[in-house]
């Protein structure tokens, strides 16, 4: 503003030179501005120091971010839990009332918001996989390592997306036009390609070192993770013995070990971590739609059912028990005052969300044991059940409040008492649906839950706008 | 206002025709806005054929008689007066334009011409019209002013945001509003987002409020291509000129003193169940669920011993205040006008508060002959005490609306019900009185609004003029929740132990723009007007963020002492525009007009190929009143026929939305990157194709004045968040696809029914308007529905973008009634598959308009004056979404709920609109045309009633001018809307999803009385 008043009794001439130059001078700056804290696409993945950020960025995308709300962890455990006999509704969204009352659509945010990020992830993966082997300098080691990691990272994303909604479509390209008018693939070709990843991940992803803790250790993909993912996808599979032999091979390398149930509560990385997606102070999703700890224990939105907490608070749930918590202030109308405790806040150090940890090997060797009829001895399928009930009793002095340990069973008796140790084991960490899917006992379990059950519910709806953003998807879920 | 009482004081003169000898009287015509000499003016002695014309400098000599001359002063588009010369040997004149005629001056863009001369759509309000209204900002001035402008308060808070749409909505994710230029300053008008660091549950912080509406001489609202295409890219939406107040030459100055007081006062009161009713309602709708009410502790009596109204809890009486001193003045070199004022006005909800201090500053110094500076200076400070509104769990009103009578504000002693207290209702009954007062929310404001600018007479008639100006903005957010609120203390997942906030945001555009215009004459018949101009404009931002939790007490209440600081941040960002622009008027004899303009913009928002859009409009009138065979009708005065086509342009998006990025992400305490956005480098402006006819006819001196407007809008390659499948991995991008038009046609009538003014006798005038938009969506990428607006139970979304149907529209299931059998809801099949899904999800509505319009009648009798006016929407429908909630048919028994539960269906046979409550069913509360209520609204939005005090009393107190007014603001409503307010937009700024109530405020009725004292 200055020039201007010194200028104001200059020649003409000068007036106009001035403002010519200051337009053709500031032409570059006003219409070509660098971009401020964002990368563009073409400097994302060009030189080996960005190997790892993408890396990174796959992990996040599988784990969830508060904006935008996307990830699979959080939505994954949801669907196992929220979808089966666990909770009743005790908010105001309607998200979690449909899916508490039985009365999930296809219009469900969760729904959509699960979808968004297993094919988010798998964007991610797929990226690394089309980009790496175009950067120039990157060491063969690093190379082979994030590789495998990016087909961990997907495999499991289409594994999670397959025991969900069924067959979805098979993701391999970052080619958005041809992503946009995919079909969906068979449930069988999708487990082909599950297996592929995982089988490909195990050979090239590090076996990680138990010196570096928890927070490293059980925070990226191991050879561990992979197995275990492998021994989950084959117990899903009905294949015994392969499910068996790799949850033998993680409980074997004896990287892990069996803390206090409290510590599973309440602790993040612990040391029975295989897998585990983690928060910090800084990322921590607090009140977004998909933070757990939000749902349960911040709103309050999904709380325990009352079947559930019977069966937590019962003699073999021992330790256990302290998955649930109860307060007598909460306690009014349909609250009956149970609070789930696995999901603290980010400054209790309890925020994270683990995808795989010891025990569940422990509960897939004695699932796949007991299916072969192996029940007792050594190696049967008791042995294990009676390992997780040893660590459910270790702190609870008097003995006739110990969890009973169990001796003989016929294999009905076994499975019966496997699939109830789950529930003590592992509940609200993402199970319970898929396990009453996969064992056929959806329909005896839930009908007996809840008067809206039905049939169609063994599988989720496709989500409502996907359908309508891409026709090709074919038809809706049965029932939906 | 000087210049009505000047006219006044002429037309009162009385004269005598009688001649005797003559004399010679001398003098000199100024123009009265700058004092500039008026050569050629004529000076007639009224009843004889004696006269002469002014010389170059303004200056005659005449020879009259010396008993009872009248001279008549003349000169084309200024107002004729009539002055007596008394015995004066020296009479000097200052001419002035008249408002009221067809030779006012509008400013047009970069350039002014006279009203006759305007091609395009032009309405201009004058400062009259709004000078008694309590507005906050100039947005709400403009409501039921002219035809074609839509304006919505979008709730009652005061410093709240203003929907303000010109000819329909022509754009879907882009912005909106109008582009607002005040004193040739394109202002800082942000989007949502922008300016607000943190949501405050759809109501947002409104920055016009920073423009203190009494400084403002008038605004021009330009609607067509022709008017508004020199503002190229971003007109498409509509510019709104604002001209600031500026002193006059050769006057003296004057001092004026404003005083406003008054009451504030909700509109409507929704009317909600007593606790005694609303537990006859839970234990009936646990009992159809087969429970057993008892069990759940819903007892008689004891329940609903606590009978609490949270809304008189949360409502006050709100105090309007305002003061305001102006001066202004000038001789023949140096004019200046200044004004100091400040604005209070306490909202209804309990400490709610918005103070605006301002000061504006308009200086002008003819420096020599040639050249002339100028420098208008705006700086205003506010303070807004805010409080959480709408969807919010935790928000005031919306707490107030749901909470449930059964729990009371304080307990025994008299405190407030906290987290800590044992009876605290908590989640999702937390106390909204506590809610209200305890924590502090203040936004500060910040706005300097400056320009310098030149102009230089190169030769005759060739004029540079060059600006320069500065639109600074910073809002910084000071907010403390303490550990007796909700976020503060009962959620550990936010606060914990107290929640603090500090957010910073600066935004500052600089522009300037450089114009040279020159106008010649062709054998005194071929009139041009030419101008040529360039501009440059950068927008740059920094914000700051920072919060913190777990506080020792709540006696500590700043970030520093807060045990945890784990969410900070900053930022900045930038974008910019340059264009070149260029006008070529021409007349020939002032009866056959053309003009042409055209705009070349670049924008740093586009891709590299795509920066630059052109945007030119063509128009053509005809003032068939200047044809021989209409100049003879001596009742007509001017009737002007025009036509328009054109180009504008749009590009309010984020920045940097053409390129594909990746913004960092964290995972595990280590940094890395994810995608945020999928690169589209063929982006490119959004343009509206508009056509315009519009016909202006003035009568029996002006007595009766109507324009009647036909237009046609075509918006194409829409800037459009395109939904993809998610099966990319992306939700969508910044796109440009599909269309969306607007017609419409606009009628403004303004009559003088009555006129006995010359003889204080009483004058009735009226000014109606209204205005027909057809908003629709042309076409998209394909015809499948586009979902917005919230998320719906039972279907997808509340609201839908469909080709063939306008923006704004709603989705739903389709309710056809109660079954009198079950008491359940039915819903249509509308895909005959036998059950009630989201496939059934169907058009139920839309929230736009068929009618909208104001009517003004104003009245003036002696020394007193009465404007009343009314405004008026009509056929659009209004999505009553707090209903979901408050009308629930209980899915949960957590909320109050509205009166209408009373007639819910109870037994068999019962025929009613409401199904019955079942504790937990969720069908009956799908979303669905239950909830779409019809949102046509007629309002008496304002009443002013003023007195001036007689000059003779004034004369003894040497007091100028004094009035005494009284205003009264939405005084009436005839509405069937069931809620509060059919007014109100819980998503401020929205398109697509405009006109949902969720728990909005209603408007105020505000009540003050002022008096305007001028020395």
């Amino acid at each position: 503003m200055n020039k201007i008043s010194k200028n104001k009794n200059s020649p003409i001439g000068g007036w106009g030179a001035v403002l010519f130059l200051l337009l053709l001078g500031s032409c570059r700056d006003v219409l070509q501005p660098k971009p401020i804290d964002i990368l563009a696409d073409q400097f994302v993945l060009n030189e080996p120091a960005d190997v790892q950020t993408v890396r990174l960025g796959a992990y996040t995308a599988f784990r969830g971010t508060t904006s935008p709300n996307q990830g699979v962890s959080a939505q994954w455990i949801m669907a196992g839990d929220f979808t089966a006999d666990y909770t009743q509704a005790n908010g105001t969204f309607t998200d979690y009332q449909e899916l508490a009352n039985k009365q999930l659509t296809a219009a469900n945010g969760v729904v959509e918001a699960l979808w968004g990020g297993i094919f988010n992830t798998v964007y991610l993966c797929n990226f690394l996989l089309e980009g790496l082997p175009k950067v120039p300098g990157v060491r063969e080691a690093e190379l082979k390592t994030v590789t495998a990691e990016a087909r961990f990272l997907r495999g499991l994303a289409n594994f999670i997306g397959v025991s969900t909604y069924g067959g979805i479509p098979k993701i391999t390209t970052t080619n958005i036009d041809a992503n946009k008018i995919v079909t969906r693939t068979t449930k069988e070709e999708i487990l082909a390609s599950v297996l592929a990843d995982f089988q490909a991940a195990l050979t090239d992803l590090p076996n990680g070192r138990v010196a570096d803790g928890p927070a490293i250790f059980a925070a990226y993909a191991t050879k561990n993770a992979a197995r275990a993912a492998l021994a989950r996808y084959y117990l899903y599979q009905k294949n015994w013995a392969e499910a068996a032999r790799f949850a033998t091979e993680v409980i074997n390398t004896r990287n892990y070990e069996l803390v206090d149930y409290q510590a599973v509560v309440q602790q993040d990385f612990t040391k029975e971590s295989i897998f585990e997606v983690g928060y910090t102070l800084f990322d921590d999703p607090a009140t977004s739609s998909f933070s757990m700890n939000n749902i349960l224990v911040g709103r309050r939105e999904m709380i325990p059912s009352n079947q559930l907490i019977t069966q937590l608070t019962s003699r073999d749930a021992g330790e256990r028990q302290l998955t649930i918590a109860f307060d007598p202030r909460n306690q009014r109308g349909s609250d009956n005052g149970w609070t789930v405790q696995k999901y603290g806040t980010a400054d209790q150090n309890n925020n994270n969300n683990v995808i795989f940890r010891l025990a569940e090997m422990y509960l897939i060797r004695a699932e796949a044991r007991a299916q072969q009829a192996r029940i007792a001895g050594a190696d049967g399928a008791l042995a294990d059940l009676n390992v997780l009930r040893t660590r459910a009793g270790k702190n609870i002095t008097n003995p006739a409040q110990k969890p009973t340990l169990i001796s003989s069973a016929t294999q009905p008796e076994a499975l019966t008492l496997i699939e109830r140790e789950r529930v003590y084991e592992l509940a609200f960490e993402g199970h319970r649906w898929y396990d009453l899917v996969r064992t056929g006992r959806a329909q005896a379990v839930m009908s007996a839950f809840s008067p809206n059950w039905n049939v169609k519910y063994e599988t989720w709806p496709l989500p409502q706008s996907e359908l309508q953003r891409n026709p090709g998807l074919g038809a809706q879920n049965p029932g939906y | 206002m000087n210049r009505l009482l000047i006219l006044f004081s002429i037309a009162f003169c009385t004269w005598q025709a009688a001649y005797a000898q003559t004399r010679t009287v001398t003098g000199k015509v100024v123009l009265a806005t700058d004092g500039a000499p008026l050569p050629g003016a004529t000076v007639a002695l009224k009843g004889s054929s004696t006269g002469t014309t002014t010389d170059a400098d303004g200056n005659y000599r005449l020879a009259i008689p010396t008993k009872g001359a009248v001279l008549i002063f003349t000169y084309i588009s200024l107002s004729t007066q009539e002055i007596s010369a008394g015995n004066r040997a020296i009479i000097n004149v200052e001419m002035s334009e008249n408002p009221t005629l067809l030779n006012e001056v509008v400013v047009t863009g970069y350039n002014s011409t006279q009203k006759k001369d305007i091609l395009g759509s032009v309405t201009s309000i004058s400062a009259a019209k709004f000078k008694d209204i309590p507005v906050a900002g100039f947005d709400q001035a403009l409501q039921g002013q002219a035809a074609g402008v839509q304006v919505a308060q979008s709730s009652g808070t005061p410093g709240g945001g203003v929907a303000v749409r010109i000819r329909g909505n022509t754009s879907i994710s882009a912005s909106n509003r109008p582009l607002f230029v005040v004193d040739g300053i394109p202002v800082f008008d942000p989007t949502n987002q922008e300016r607000s660091g943190r949501s405050f549950g759809g109501q947002n912080d409104n920055t016009l409020t920073f423009i203190n509406p009494n400084d403002i001489e008038s605004m021009q609202v330009l609607k067509d291509a022709a008017s508004k295409a020199i503002y190229g890219s971003r007109a498409a939406n509509g510019v709104v000129l604002i001209t600031t107040k500026r002193g006059k030459a050769n006057s003296r100055t004057s001092v004026t003193f404003d005083i406003q007081r008054g009451v504030v006062d909700i509109i409507k009161k929704v009317k909600l169940l007593n606790a005694p009713e609303l537990l006859q309602l839970q234990r009936e709708a646990v009992k159809n669920a087969g429970q057993d009410p008892d069990k759940r502790g819903l007892i008689a009596g004891v329940t609903d011993g606590v009978n609490t109204d949270w809304l008189d809890a949360i409502l006050r009486q709100g105090i309007y205040q305002q003061y305001q001193v102006s001066a202004s003045g000038g001789n023949d070199k140096t004019r200046f006008y200044l004004s100091g004022n400040m604005r209070d006005e306490q909202g209804v909800q309990l400490n709610n508060r918005f103070t605006r201090y301002s000061t504006a500053l308009n200086f002008d110094h003819k420096a020599t002959q040639k050249l002339t500076l100028n420098t208008n200076i705006l700086l205003a400070f506010t303070r807004n005490d805010r409080v959480k509104g709408d969807n919010f769990l935790d928000g005031v009103y919306s707490g107030a609306m749901k909470s449930l009578p059964f729990y009371a504000p304080y307990n025994e002693q008299g405190e407030l019900y906290s987290p800590s207290s044992a009876n605290y209702a908590g989640f999702p009954n937390f106390n909204p009185v506590g809610q209200a007062v305890l924590p502090r929310f203040r936004t500060f404001g910040a706005k300097i609004l400056a320009g310098v600018s030149a102009q230089y007479e190169i030769i005759k008639n060739l004029r540079l003029n060059s600006k320069v100006s500065l639109d600074y903005n910073n809002s910084e957010e000071d907010q403390y929740e303490p550990s007796s609120t909700a976020i503060g203390g009962f959620l550990p997942s936010v606060g914990g132990r107290g929640y603090g906030v500090y957010i910073t945001n600066t935004t500052y555009t600089l522009l300037n723009s450089t114009t040279l215009t020159y106008n010649f004459n062709l054998n005194d018949k071929h009139h041009f007007n030419t101008m040529l101009g360039g501009e440059i404009l950068q927008t740059r931002g920094r914000n700051s963020s920072a919060s913190g939790r777990i506080f020792p007490s709540d006696d500590f209440t700043y970030i520093s002492s807060s045990g945890v600081q784990d969410n900070a941040g900053s930022g900045a960002n930038l974008n910019g525009l340059m264009s070149v622009f260029g006008e070529l008027r021409y007349d020939y004899k002032e009866k056959y007009l053309a003009t042409v303009t055209t705009r070349y913009d670049g924008s740093s928002r586009f891709g590299n190929n795509r920066r630059f859009g052109l945007f030119p409009s063509f128009s053509l009138g005809w003032r068939i009143s200047e044809e021989s065979f209409i100049k003879k009708l001596d009742f007509v005065q001017d009737i002007k026929l025009r036509a328009s086509y054109g180009f504008t342009g749009n590009e309010r998006i984020g920045d940097f939305t053409y390129l594909g990025t990746w913004s960092a992400s964290t995972y595990s305490g280590a940094t890395g990157v994810s995608p945020s956005n999928l690169n589209n480098p063929l982006l490119q402006w959004e343009s509206t194709r508009e056509a315009n006819i519009g016909l202006d006819a003035s009568f029996f001196n002006g007595r009766l004045s109507t324009i009647f407007e036909v237009y046609d809008n075509l918006t194409n390659r829409l800037l459009f968040n395109q939904p993809i499948p998610r099966t990319t991995g992306f939700g969508g991008f910044q796109g440009n696809i599909g269309a969306v038009s607007n017609r419409g046609i606009e009628f403004t009538l303004s009559t003088v029914n009555f006129d006995r003014s010359a003889t204080k006798g009483l004058r009735w005038n009226t000014d109606l308007n209204f205005s027909h938009n057809i908003n629709k969506v042309v076409s998209l990428v394909d015809d499948k529905p586009i979902f917005r607006g919230y998320t719906a139970d039972g279907v997808s979304n509340t609201n839908v973008i469909l080709p063939g149907y306008p923006l704004g529209t709603f989705w739903g299931l389709k309710f056809l009634g109660v079954d009198a059998a079950t008491g359940n809801a039915i819903y249509e099949d509308k895909n005959d598959d036998g059950r009630i899904s989201p496939d059934d999800g169907q058009v139920i509505g839309t929230a736009q308009p068929a009618l909208i319009g104001g009517l003004t009648n104003r009245i003036s009798w002696r020394n007193f004056d009465l404007s009343v006016f009314f405004q008026f929407s009509y056929g659009n429908k209004m999505l009553n979404f707090s209903n979901t909630t408050l009308l629930n048919n209980g899915v949960n028994l957590e909320n109050n709920q509205v009166v209408a539960a009373l007639r819910r269906w109870q037994k068999p046979g019962d025929i009613t609109d409401v199904p019955r409550y079942e504790l937990n069913n969720t069908f009956n509360n799908f979303h669905s045309s239950r909830f779409i209520e019809d949102g046509s609204y007629l309002r008496l939005k304002n009443v002013a009633f003023g007195y001036n005090l007689p000059t003779r009393w004034l004369n003894k107190v040497k007091v100028n001018n004094a009035r005494l007014y009284a205003t009264a603001v939405n005084l009436w409503t005839l509405t069937a809307y069931s809620g509060a307010d059919p007014e109100v937009s819980t998503l401020d700024g929205s398109t697509a999803a405009q006109g949902i109530d969720f728990f909005t405020l209603p408007q105020t009725r505000n009540i003050t009385v002022g008096l305007t004292v001028g020395f």
